[in-house]
């Protein structure tokens, strides 16, 4: 069964210092809206879908490889479905730090390339969804 | 010419961090640059009317960073945070973030205020 993506995108350019960031388990996301001197720090892509916000459970999906949304900070509905713009850390935090911060699971994400396809997919379960949003671990 | 110019202090709002920060566009610098998207927030458009400096929607054009005077930002935390004051540019984000991130050395009180609220900008 495959869930309806809340969430898809293509890769634009990738910026120059997103391999160092990756080395720590972080890529920052940005709609090609994204001023000038953000290019640099930013994954700039051109959604497809922009429907809903992640809720954790969800998938994050980069390239064919999977991630379990563990945490999905404050404003990240607002700046993902306004801006195109998400922080994605790969550290399986259960509470997101930073209030921009998408957490999942631990393990390498992979490097974007121009073509490459970002997808947020809910959990397989849009029955369970309505009363809860996250499970305590 | 939009000036002549005045300051204002802008401390950080609850739960915000560094500041306060003294803002007074020059004619050099005379760009309130909005980095929000929606158009020009509340905060940015304060300060322009306290200061006289020009509003910018950093989403519709871009300036060169040496035409800041301030750059407003609605950051969560890792990206826009640390790009403007590693630019050595002064920077007001209306989240109440704390310095953090791969960029976080570059953000320092003398540079960077967080939480701000309308209400938290004043005349200095």
């Amino acid at each position: 069964m495959t869930a309806p993506a809340r969430y898809r995108t293509e890769v634009l350019a990738v910026g120059s210092m997103i391999p160092e960031f990756r080395e720590a388990g972080l890529l920052v996301f940005f709609a090609e809206q994204a001023p000038r001197e953000l290019h640099d720090i930013v994954v700039l892509h051109r959604p497809s879908v922009a429907d809903s916000a992640p809720e954790p459970g969800d998938v994050f999906e980069l390239d064919g490889e999977r991630f379990t949304i563990t945490a999905v900070g404050s404003v990240v509905a607002e700046n993902l479905l306004r801006l195109g713009h998400v922080s994605v850390k790969a550290d399986g935090a259960v509470t997101a730090a930073l209030p921009g911060d998408l957490n999942v699971s631990v393990g390498r994400l992979p490097l974007p390339v121009p073509g490459s396809t970002m997808r947020i997919v809910a959990a397989d379960h849009p029955g369970d969804r309505a009363g809860q949003t996250e499970e305590p671990s | 010419m939009a000036g002549p110019y005045k300051k204002v202090k802008i401390a950080a709002g609850r739960g915000g961090w560094g500041g306060p920060l003294t803002i007074e566009p020059t004619d050099a610098r005379p760009l309130i640059y909005c980095v929000t998207g929606g158009g020009i927030h509340p905060v940015a458009q304060r300060i322009a009317d306290l200061t006289g400096g020009q509003v910018f929607d950093g989403f519709k054009s871009s300036a060169p960073f040496e035409k800041i005077a301030v750059a407003v930002i609605d950051c969560g935390g890792t990206a826009r945070v640390g790009v403007y004051p590693m630019k050595k540019v002064k920077t007001v984000d209306v989240h109440a973030t704390s310095p953090a991130g791969p960029l976080a050395q570059f953000i320092t009180a003398e540079l960077f205020v967080s939480g701000v609220k309308p209400d938290d900008v004043s005349q200095a």
